[in-house]
């Protein structure tokens, strides 16, 4: 009861305080990729100092944030990232239950500040996710956010939603009665040193627990959390051809792995599953109460490398891509999403990334705090606002030459 | 593992030699005496003793919380002695066996603990300068041979300052005795965490002294109807000191030290600590209970560089005990028919029951865990104690402890998500 009351009571609290402001707004507008959002932190002045002199550290520091009139208390901040941690402008995650348990905003338990250090046009990232939900591809919504600390201007931020179990109940909905939030929901971690390519490890759960990290249901035994991820890995190196839709299908979502990776390709990304270090930046989820695994997309921020990035680069490499695709009608099926992603983007990716760049461009100018120039920024910005166009010619010329269908004109 | 045989062997050596010098107590001879422990006489009020203790300990815990059930505890050795009539001193240091799964052999030196020397001339003002203990805690300030339980409670090791380096005058007024001093820090069990952030050109502001007062006396002897209540003692004890900005805050930590069930918070200005104690012994009986709080401001601590309310430490133990075989819990406690001699022992019964918390004095609004948080969300430590003391001889000691501990908030505890948990210890105490 004591427990209850000291969950519940603040939860209450919280939202009758917020009242009115809150109620009239949600997760989506918070999110709204149409909207360049002002977020205002206020810490104490030395742990903000701290945190960016230990920004290479986890560590949490206290702070309030305020959002359209909205503002939540005894919020919990990091750093974050891999190779864009900075000391001048730290990637942040935001954590609004790390003090307790029952806060929630809008629904949201936390969401990810991404500093756009590692990409110079600052919309790759937003650019790619909204691509990926518009072709099916499960991915975060995002936006962008002009970033003040203590009242100081610190530079444009992307907005991103976590990946945890507020963001599967939105993605997968309910199963009967329940939400469908409660699987095992895994990180990929990249090891540096050591890349992967779903090659078989041993039946030792040591090398798959040292790779995905799990976000959900930690305390559960070892056998329960990475057990069905070696069987996965062995029997997607170990099955035959013949028998592989059967064994692997129940396991893993095949239609959309397939559609996941040829997304991926679409927009160049190559650091991603198919990356060129091995595989990079996902999400794994076992839905709850089922063997099955899907893919959530994660950190695009270095996708449209370039506009004839080949449309089956490594997929020969990885053992999963390659014995999928080896399949008629999964390699069938890639294909077709890649021209259902050249069409999709036809009419849609250049002016998207136009307006997100009109959006941005004022606080991207004034961010004194980003790794690059203006110049730079700029420069990049006309060589990504050319991308669209070319690749679209070009994926549909190299899908014809695979499929043996008609080329289209302009091809070379 | 040699190590730990070592240690052992050596800990032997220590039980048996108390026993074999029991029959050489001569306090009129020069040289070599046996007085309660080993000592060279050099003349009247000049001589230097050998202390030491060792500890060895057997434990389980309900649920397993990570810790060794077998522990070699770190013992002590020491010098203490007279100078002349008007001054004494001691000097005590740790010795650890290290880990029992290390293969070293040699015993290592850890902290120093007691090291001072007191000038004694005069009862009503007696000076003491040196490292020893903060006068604040009536069982943080009673020496390990002389506890009822196998730990202190919880309070006198989180709350009361310990050992620090300082001066204290002392003595006793008519029925009241007095302790006052000033600390370079404010006590071993209060080390800071965290050094003032200071950024290029700003200068660190000086950390401490402390001030510590302490007030006793028999108050019940002045009323002459009190009967078995005048040897009951009362005192009151005060400290005061500056707390460098950072997350340096008392904190709380569970029994076993393996959890914090309250975490440092952001502190910066003065703690103060207050501290009430009762002490009574009569016949084979005793009861002792304390009371402590401490206040520590976290002036400019909130998100937004304001101040916020006072962070809340508070501590209490009721505790009693019964020699079942009689003797007198009054005096030095000496078996009436000891092991070594052919009887039994003294054997006693003890009970504790104890409490600590952390809270703010703001309960305003929401709580929270966040370090800087206005309201911040309370959480204590209950800890019943039931034991027995099988005291075979002056120097030796088994202590039988069964320990239950129960936690306010279930998400703080040395296992989140599980409030209560038992634990016990058999130990050897050998003391001289």
């Amino acid at each position: 009861m004591r427990q209850l009351i000291r969950t519940g009571v603040p939860l209450i609290a919280f939202v009758l305080a917020l009242g009115g402001p809150l109620a009239a707004q949600t997760s989506d507008d918070f999110f709204n990729p149409e909207v360049l959002q002002r977020i205002e932190l206020w810490m104490h002045g030395q742990d903000w100092e701290k945190l960016k002199a230990a920004f290479q550290e986890n560590t949490y520091y206290p702070a309030d944030m305020t959002w359209n009139g909205v503002t939540v208390y005894n919020i919990g901040i990091r750093s974050r990232g891999l190779g864009s941690r900075s000391s001048t402008k730290p990637g942040l995650r935001v954590d609004f239950d790390r003090y307790n348990n029952g806060q929630q905003f809008l629904g949201l338990k936390s969401f990810v500040l991404d500093n756009l250090t590692q990409d110079r046009t600052g919309i790759k990232e937003t650019v790619a996710m909204r691509f990926f939900t518009r072709i099916g591809i499960r991915a975060p919504r995002e936006t962008h956010a002009r970033l003040y600390v203590n009242g100081a201007y610190a530079g444009l931020y992307g907005l991103v939603e976590s990946v945890d179990k507020t963001m599967m109940g939105r993605v997968f909905g309910s199963i009967g009665d329940n939400v469908q939030n409660d699987g095992y929901l895994f990180e990929y971690n990249y090891v540096l040193g050591s890349p992967w390519r779903f090659t078989y490890e041993g039946s030792a759960l040591a090398p798959y627990k040292a790779r995905f990290d799990i976000k959900t249901n930690e305390t559960h035994a070892e056998s329960l959390i990475w057990g069905p991820i070696e069987e996965l890995v062995r029997l997607v190196n170990d099955t035959s051809s013949t028998l592989f839709e059967q064994t692997i299908g129940p396991r893993l979502n095949l239609p959309d792995f397939v559609r996941y990776i040829a997304g991926q390709n679409f927009i160049a990304q190559n650091d991603g599953f198919n990356g060129y270090d091995g595989m990079n930046n996902f999400y794994f989820y076992r839905l709850e109460n089922s063997p099955s695994h899907v893919f959530i997309a994660w950190d695009e921020d270095v996708a449209f490398l370039q506009p004839d990035f080949g449309i089956t680069t490594r997929n020969e490499e990885n053992v999963l891509t390659r014995k999928t695709l080896e399949l008629p009608a999964y390699q069938s099926q890639y294909f077709s999403v890649l021209s259902e992603a050249a069409t999709s983007a036809s009419d849609w990716l250049r002016p998207e990334m136009q307006r997100q760049f009109d959006m941005i461009h004022n606080a991207m100018i004034e961010d004194t705090l980003k790794p690059y120039t203006n110049a730079e920024y700029a420069a990049d910005r006309e060589t990504l606002l050319a991308f669209p166009d070319a690749r679209i010619t070009y994926v549909r010329c190299e899908v014809a030459k695979q499929t043996g269908a008609p080329r289209p004109s302009g091809c070379q | 593992m040699k190590r730990a045989s070592t240690f052992a062997l050596i800990l032997i050596a220590l039980a048996a030699l108390p026993a074999f010098a029991q029959g050489k107590k001569d306090k009129d001879r020069r040289g070599f005496v046996w007085n309660d422990r080993p000592t060279i006489v050099f003349g009247k009020d000049i001589n230097v003793a050998v202390t030491g203790r060792a500890l060895v300990e057997w434990r389980w815990f309900d649920p397993d919380i990570g810790e060794d059930l077998f522990a070699l505890r770190a013992g002590r050795l020491g010098l203490k002695g007279d100078l002349t009539r008007h001054v004494d001193w001691e000097i005590e240091r740790e010795i650890g066996a290290g880990g029992v799964e290390e293969d070293d052999s040699r015993i290592e030196f850890g902290d120093w603990k007691d090291v001072f020397v007191r000038w004694r001339t005069y009862d009503a003002a007696r000076v003491k300068a040196g490292r020893f203990k903060i006068p604040f805690g009536l069982e943080q300030n009673t020496g390990v041979s002389e506890l009822d339980f196998a730990y202190r409670a919880l309070g006198s090791q989180k709350i009361a300052p310990g050992r620090d380096t300082g001066v204290m005058v002392s003595g006793e007024l008519g029925r009241l005795g007095y302790e006052a001093g000033v600390f370079d820090d404010d006590g071993d069990n209060a080390e800071w965490s965290e050094n003032q952030f200071v950024q290029e050109g700003e200068d660190l502001e000086n950390v401490g002294p402390s001030f510590a007062v302490r007030v006793t006396g028999d108050l019940f002897r002045a009323i002459s109807s009190s009967g078995r209540l005048r040897s009951a003692n009362l005192g009151f004890a005060y400290t005061i000191a500056d707390v460098p900005e950072g997350l340096n805050s008392l904190r709380g930590e569970s029994f076993w030290g393996t959890e914090d069930f309250f975490e440092r918070v952001y502190v910066k200005g003065r703690r103060q600590r207050f501290g009430a104690q009762f002490d009574w012994s009569p016949g084979p009986t005793s009861f002792r209970a304390e009371w402590m709080q401490s206040r520590e401001q976290r002036k400019e601590q909130s998100n937004r560089n304001q101040d916020l309310s006072d962070f809340i430490g508070s501590a209490w133990y009721v505790s009693g005990t019964w020699f079942v075989t009689g003797e007198d819990k009054d005096n030095n406690v000496n078996p009436r028919r000891p092991l070594l001699k052919g009887g039994p022992g003294a054997i006693e019964l003890a009970v504790r029951y104890e409490q600590l918390g952390f809270e703010s004095a703001s309960k305003q609004g929401t709580s929270f865990t966040n370090p800087r948080a206005e309201y911040l969300t309370p959480n204590t430590d209950s800890v019943f104690t039931f034991g027995v003391n099988w005291i075979t001889s002056k120097w030796t000691r088994v202590i039988v402890n069964a320990i239950h501990e129960d936690f306010e908030d279930a998400a703080r505890t040395p296992e989140p998500g599980t409030t209560s948990f038992w634990s016990g210890l058999v130990r050897l105490n050998i003391v001289f």
